[in-house]
């Protein structure tokens, strides 16, 4: 009798411990959303001070990620998980990586934001960046909910996702080489303009790998490296 | 009642009667008195059935008639299930209507729990949050939403002002998010869709930014030339007095476009920085000495320094918040009149206080200084200068830096003007 209470104790404080957790990646994905989401604005809009703020913030983001990083060595110590439990463990190890990643790459996007403004007032060759930014931030910003509501099929949406993702990286990059080769004193802005592109475009990625863990999450199988086809296929979905 | 039970009990006696007296011919009265009690008990078993299968298969059956128990009992249950199911129907339709009118609602409203998780919400909210039908409920609601805003302010319960936070429509579409509590641990998330008044907001003061700054070329060129003009020995006469109105009135306009494009930069930008101290002391001693040089002044302008305090914030800023207050203080007062500035801590914070013994201000109309443009009253014309935004840059910078305006004044006697600061911007070293 005793030991069966004791037992439901365990129980009881542990699911406690995992429901922490998933709100603390979330917490932490809301963070990473705020600052890609300044960072766009400040690129997009010229807004150098809010670049330079948005970079010096990355810090708060590292040290969410090794205190969560901590906490699921701690349950892997101590609970031993099993099946979907270690799963979700595993899958938050993994996603923190990503999102901390997001982080660094939206810090970029701020230096860039702030260099590009000193340089030149912001001109319509940023509404592709504009477009493809909010594209990754619907991304980013569904990846998260699907980790939430542990849902694959929202998931595998968001990785279907970035095949588009990748089609306007690569149109961005068309349109600055194509503007780099009509006026060579572009050059210079032109690479940033390519370089926070290509940083928007790792977002994508990096939303589509969360996304893949949610998969792994759900159903226990690693779609990494499989063709979409194969996925749809293994998940029962058209 | 008593009848019922004589009617239901004597045709049942008289039963057993008749069959004690059958048995009786017989010479068997028990045995008698035995069968037709079992024929009563075979009775009653077989109406239990019948009830029961009514009941369980709700068929509708033909209803015993006449005026024993069981008639009475199968009525009386039957006018009970008719009862509830009206009853059922009435609330069925008000919940209906309840449920028509929070999906009409435009404004979503969630209801969460104490632990901030979704018991229920309606179309609007679900619409603007993206939540999905009915499986989002027991989801945590700074799960879903997940601005660092947002999360902080309902982490704060704070209820009274609400928070604004980026939408999900993409660019420039904004929610605003209030919460309102009731009940044990229940409150109400209301979500308002503000895209329309922060584009509004923005085209405003785009526009009052814009113009001022259209209007600062042409004006630049216009008092060049009056200068010019002014300097000119050559110049008949009749023409020195225009040509220095004309001047005064450039400056004037000069002053304006400064002012405006000083309050639309108040306006669009973020809070003041909490990086830079601001020495008040010797901000206060610089004013102090820059009135005394102008022509015009009132007799006494007296400066206490209480305290030594320094201030966080933007120094043009706090420069700008006590010019203004003194400078108009100094416009209202008579030249035989008195101006104190003040600067003391308490436990409260930092306190700016100036004081006049000029015109005063009517109580009606106290609330409305700070609004652009405000004139106490008409007499008070335009000549005494000033723009009509110093107390609008004032409220404003004073907001960026946490900080209130309080105003106190009586006609005719003075008016005290006292800017608050909270602890948090203050450094006070002893």
């Amino acid at each position: 009798m005793e030991a069966e209470q004791f037992g439901q104790h365990i129980s009881r404080s542990f699911n406690a411990e995992l429901e922490n957790l998933r709100n603390e990646v979330l917490r932490m994905g809301g963070m990473v959303e705020n600052h890609l989401d300044m960072a766009i604005e400040a690129i997009v809009a010229g807004d150098s001070e809010l670049g330079l703020t948005v970079a010096g913030q990355d810090h708060k983001i590292n040290q969410m990620e090794v205190a969560i990083d901590e906490e699921c060595n701690r349950i892997l110590a101590t609970r031993g998980p099993t099946a979907t439990d270690l799963r979700l463990i595993v899958a938050v190890i993994k996603a923190i990586t990503d999102l901390e990643r997001v982080g660094d790459e939206a810090q970029k996007i701020g230096y860039l934001a702030s260099h590009l403004a000193s340089n030149q007032e912001p001109s319509g060759h940023y509404r592709e960046l504009s477009e493809l930014g909010e594209h990754v931030k619907k991304m980013l910003h569904d990846a998260l909910d699907a980790f939430l509501r542990l849902d694959a099929k929202d998931a595998l949406l968001v990785v279907e996702e970035d095949k588009l993702v990748d089609d306007e990286y690569d149109m961005i990059l068309r349109q600055c080489i194509s503007m780099m080769m009509e006026d060579s004193r572009t050059i210079r802005r032109f690479m940033d303009v390519s370089w926070a592109a290509r940083a928007l475009e790792r977002i994508g990625d990096h939303a589509k790998n969360i996304s893949e863990y949610v998969i792994y999450m759900v159903h226990g199988k690693d779609i990494r490296h499989l063709e979409l086809d194969q996925v749809r296929q293994e998940m029962g979905v058209e | 009642m008593p009848q019922t039970r004589i009617k239901t009990v004597l045709p049942q006696l008289v039963i057993l009667l008749i069959g004690g007296a059958i048995g009786a011919l017989y010479g068997q009265i028990l045995v008698g008195l035995l069968i037709a009690s079992l024929g009563l008990l075979g009775w009653h078993s077989m109406q239990l059935f019948r009830l029961e299968r009514w009941l369980r298969t709700g068929e509708i059956i033909k209803l015993p008639d006449g005026n024993g128990i069981w008639p009475r009992a199968f009525a009386r249950i039957q006018y009970i299930t008719e009862r509830a199911s009206r009853n059922r129907n009435n609330w069925r339709s008000l919940i209906k209507e309840l449920r028509t009118s929070a999906k009409a609602f435009p404004d979503g409203g969630i209801i969460l729990n104490s632990n901030h998780e979704i018991i229920n919400y309606n179309k609007a909210a679900r619409r603007m949050l993206g939540l999905k039908k009915k499986r989002d409920r027991g989801q945590r609601i700074d799960n879903l939403i997940r601005n660092p805003v947002f999360v902080s302010y309902l982490e704060s319960d704070e209820t009274r002002d609400g928070v604004d936070i980026p939408g999900l429509a993409g660019e420039d579409s904004w929610l605003s998010c209030r919460m309102i509590p009731y009940g044990p641990g229940q409150r109400l998330l209301l979500i308002r869709d503000i895209t329309q008044r922060i584009k509004l907001e923005r085209v405003r003061s785009d526009f009052v930014a814009n113009a001022s700054h259209e209007l600062r070329t042409p004006l630049t060129v216009i008092s060049g030339y009056l200068d010019a003009l002014a300097d000119d020995d050559q110049l008949p006469d009749a023409w020195a007095g225009p040509i220095k109105d004309m001047c005064q009135q450039a400056e004037r306009m000069n002053l304006l476009v400064d002012d405006l494009l000083e309050l639309s930069r108040l306006e669009s930008s973020e809070p003041g920085s909490m990086e830079t101290s601001v020495d008040v002391v010797e901000l206060l001693r610089f004013l102090q000495k820059e009135i005394l040089v102008i022509d015009e002044h009132p007799e006494t302008i007296e400066l206490r320094l209480d305290s030594q305090a320094k201030l966080l914030g933007e120094e043009a800023e706090i420069q700008s918040i006590a010019a203004n207050l003194v400078f108009n203080a100094v416009r209202y007062t008579a030249p035989d009149g008195r101006v104190s500035i003040r600067w003391h801590v308490d436990d409260r914070g930092g306190h700016l206080t100036v004081e006049d013994t000029g015109m005063g201000i009517a109580p009606e109309d106290i609330p409305r200084v700070t609004e652009r443009f405000f004139r106490a009253d008409s007499g008070r014309d335009r000549r005494r200068g000033g723009t009509g935004l110093g107390l609008a840059i004032v409220k404003h910078a004073l907001k960026r830096h946490d900080g209130e305006l309080e105003i106190a004044s009586s006609l005719g006697e003075g008016s005290k003007f006292v800017c608050h600061f909270p602890r948090s911007r203050l450094i006070v070293d002893e």
